[in-house]
């Protein structure tokens, strides 16, 4: 290690003491200062951990978490990047802010698409997770294809590294590649011939270019592909889901490799998460019973999901970021079996995404399956979400601007629960009235 | 079941469908509905028959370069009908890379320069600074009436010498950073920048479900259809 480095890696953990103390969260500024003095300070942690990386548009946080939970019952010195800060600066914090492992460690890191290439740059990974790429922000830098060829930069300076990938995501298959492979993917269903709804993206074969398949669909543009032109499909599973036996929208009882797990939310995208996780974690070695120990133990782990108790009634708050994000949520909310209001806020400032045309790829029109009593839209671009409904044939849909008032407007509500599916600036506006409430904590989200 | 009936093809809908576009046909079906007039939508695809006589309204909607690439494989096989449909004066909305593909030229995803469908006469290309436009924009259009929306587009366009702006940018960017140009207007082509051009601004889904009712029932009183009021969305 450089001089430089020492010097780096001091400063760089001194910061973290000093801020972890000041504002009890460690952020990433001292990654930041450290990196200013040193830019390849990453390089002094690499002969000291195994490394995995974590990537994909959905799920990287929850899969990460949760396969550290199982990683430590056969690793002692396991690091992971809690906070979600995925970006270079915060995980050379991770790094500072851990103790020297006595021997090797193993670190897992959740790493943001267009970052893997800078962090690959210093280490090599054992392995890669890749859970799925769906289109983001509307954004035009987050356009599939140039993500994933952004992701493969990292992956060719690492041809050793196992990918461990979700062999339902048609993209993920559609490079060859000298790496080792490990395919996980549901396989709980009979296979029959189906297209995806045509606003699905990505559901071109990477082949040959013709419109792709599946004998299931699990969600979105996932599945059991095929290419019905060149005989494309998706490749053997490694490790599976065998069965979904309960599903509701507080939980999940399935059977990954013909072996039960309970999975604490709901949700068909947490199943992938808890796949995800457990391939990863069966892969480096840990058994199905700690596995299932690991996940009955941190229901905290998933989701972006809260819920918060006002008088008698519940609000769950859900934040959503995309239109993949809002179906999945509305697939899980359906399954409810009590009566419960439906709210959706929606707003476009940078950190929402600024184009909210995705609204009208949702399938909203699916909540009509559901004898649902009363339906809001709100917060600032509330014109746009109610346009949204009002051309969907929604009826009677009231509308509240500002989403503090929500806490107020859930008393008018004929049931006892209501889900807030929200965006992020909305659902910042409306954690801020409810902590100014004492209705939640009002530490940091 | 209303009076009239009109059948929309969505072009490329599987394939440029990355932007909401489903919100322009949901309008037009919505417009349709108080104009007594069922919509009903087909994906019309790759290796899809396409018959210029089979549709009345038509959309092709804003995606990834990827997907607009394939696009551009398959248009061949339908130009010429596409060609007619357009001469016909049927009406059809193209947002986004749907109104680049439809043009002389634009680049692709490699930052190639390759040749459009040639069905109308722009041409795309990138701007200067190579930088993503995104605003709201606003346009004044040839009609008095203002139109609202969001744009969202990497490529700049110049329209051709047969084409008119779809308005006059009052606030945003529209086609280009230099003739304060916003879309493209041919017959009854309406080009936009603007994604889901028609859940802010009904009135072009009025005037699209209008013309083609003309075109399809050419002695039927329009009046009540003509007459009836949008009411703002936005």
């Amino acid at each position: 290690m450089s001089f430089k480095s020492s010097v780096a890696a001091g400063v760089g953990h001194l910061s973290y003491s000093v801020l972890h103390d000041v504002f009890n969260r460690g952020s990433s500024l001292p990654g930041l200062i450290a990196l200013k003095i040193d830019p390849d300070i990453l390089y002094h942690y690499k002969d000291r951990y195994d490394f995995v990386i974590v990537g994909g548009t959905n799920g990287k946080t929850t899969a990460t978490a949760l396969a550290v939970q199982a990683l430590k019952q056969k690793y002692p010195d396991v690091l992971y990047n809690p906070t979600g800060s995925n970006m270079k600066r915060g995980i050379a914090t991770i790094f500072m802010s851990a103790p020297k492992p006595k021997k090797k460690g193993l670190a897992v890191l959740e790493v943001d698409e267009a970052n893997i290439v800078r962090i690959v740059k210093y280490f090599k990974p054992k392995a890669f997770v890749f859970t799925n790429l769906f289109r983001d922000q509307l954004d035009r830098y987050s356009e599939l294809y140039a993500t994933w060829d952004r992701m493969l930069e990292g992956v060719r300076m690492a041809p050793n590294a196992t990918i461990i990938a979700n062999a339902d995501d048609p993209i993920f298959n559609s490079v060859d590649l000298p790496n080792p492979r490990v395919w996980y993917g549901f396989d709980d269903q009979p296979m029959g011939d189906l297209e995806a709804p045509s606003n699905t993206d990505g559901v071109v074969c990477p082949k040959c270019h013709h419109i792709i398949h599946y004998g299931f669909i699990t969600y979105g543009g996932l599945g059991a592909y095929f290419c019905p032109n060149c005989g494309h499909k998706r490749p053997e599973l490694d490790y599976r889901v065998t069965a979904v036996d309960e599903m509701t929208s507080a939980d999940s009882t399935v059977k990954f490799d013909d072996y039960e797990f309970k999975i604490p939310v709901g949700g068909s995208y947490n199943i992938y998460n808890a796949l995800a996780a457990y391939s990863l974690s069966r892969f480096m070695g840990v058994d199905q019973e700690a596995i299932k120990t690991a996940f009955e133990k941190s229901p905290e782990i998933f989701g972006r999901q809260e819920r918060v108790q006002i008088g008698d009634k519940e609000m769950v708050i859900i934040m959503v970021k995309n239109q993949i994000g809002v179906d999945t949520v509305l697939d899980m909310i359906k399954t409810d079996k009590e009566p419960f209001s439906f709210a959706f806020m929606l707003t476009a400032l940078p950190a929402d995404g600024e184009d909210t045309s995705w609204i009208w790829d949702c399938n909203f029109e699916t909540l009509k399956e559901h004898d649902i009593p009363y339906y809001l839209v709100g917060a600032s671009n509330y014109k746009d979400a109610a346009t949204r409904f009002k051309f969907g044939g929604f009826t009677d849909v009231n509308v509240e601007p500002d989403p503090a008032k929500l806490i107020d407007r859930i008393k008018e509500m004929p049931t006892k629960r209501l889900y807030v599916v929200t965006c992020y600036t909305a659902m910042r506006q409306l954690r801020k009235a409810l902590a100014e409430q004492k209705l939640i904590d009002g530490g940091m989200e | 079941m209303a009076t009239y009936q009109l059948q929309l093809a969505h072009l490329y809908g599987n394939l440029l469908n990355t932007y909401g576009d489903l919100g322009n046909i949901m309008a037009l079906k919505y417009y349709g509905s108080l104009l007594d007039i069922d919509v009903a939508s087909r994906v019309v695809s790759v290796e899809d028959d396409f018959k210029a006589a089979d549709y009345d309204l038509m959309v092709i909607g804003a995606g990834q370069k990827f997907e607009q690439s394939i696009a551009l494989e398959d248009i061949p096989s339908k130009h010429d009908e596409l060609a007619k449909y357009i001469e016909n004066n049927r009406p059809l909305l193209a947002v986004g890379e749907g109104y680049q593909l439809l043009g002389q030229s634009y680049i692709d995803q490699h930052g190639n320069k390759v040749a459009g469908a040639g069905l109308l006469s722009h041409r795309s290309e990138l701007p200067a600074d190579q930088e993503p436009i995104q605003d709201d924009l606003v346009v004044k259009t040839k009609w008095g009436l203002n139109y609202h929306g969001h744009e969202n587009h990497d490529l700049v366009t110049y329209l051709g010498k047969d084409e008119q702006p779809l308005g006059k940018v009052i606030e945003g960017v529209g086609n280009n950073q230099d003739d304060d140009t916003e879309g493209a207007i041919y017959k009854n082509v309406f080009c936009t920048n603007m994604h889901t051009v028609l859940d802010r601004n009904g009135d072009l889904a009025k005037r699209m479900l209008i013309t083609a009712l003309a075109n399809k029932y050419p002695d039927a009183d329009l009046t009540p259809q003509r007459e009836f009021k949008i009411e703002p969305t936005y």
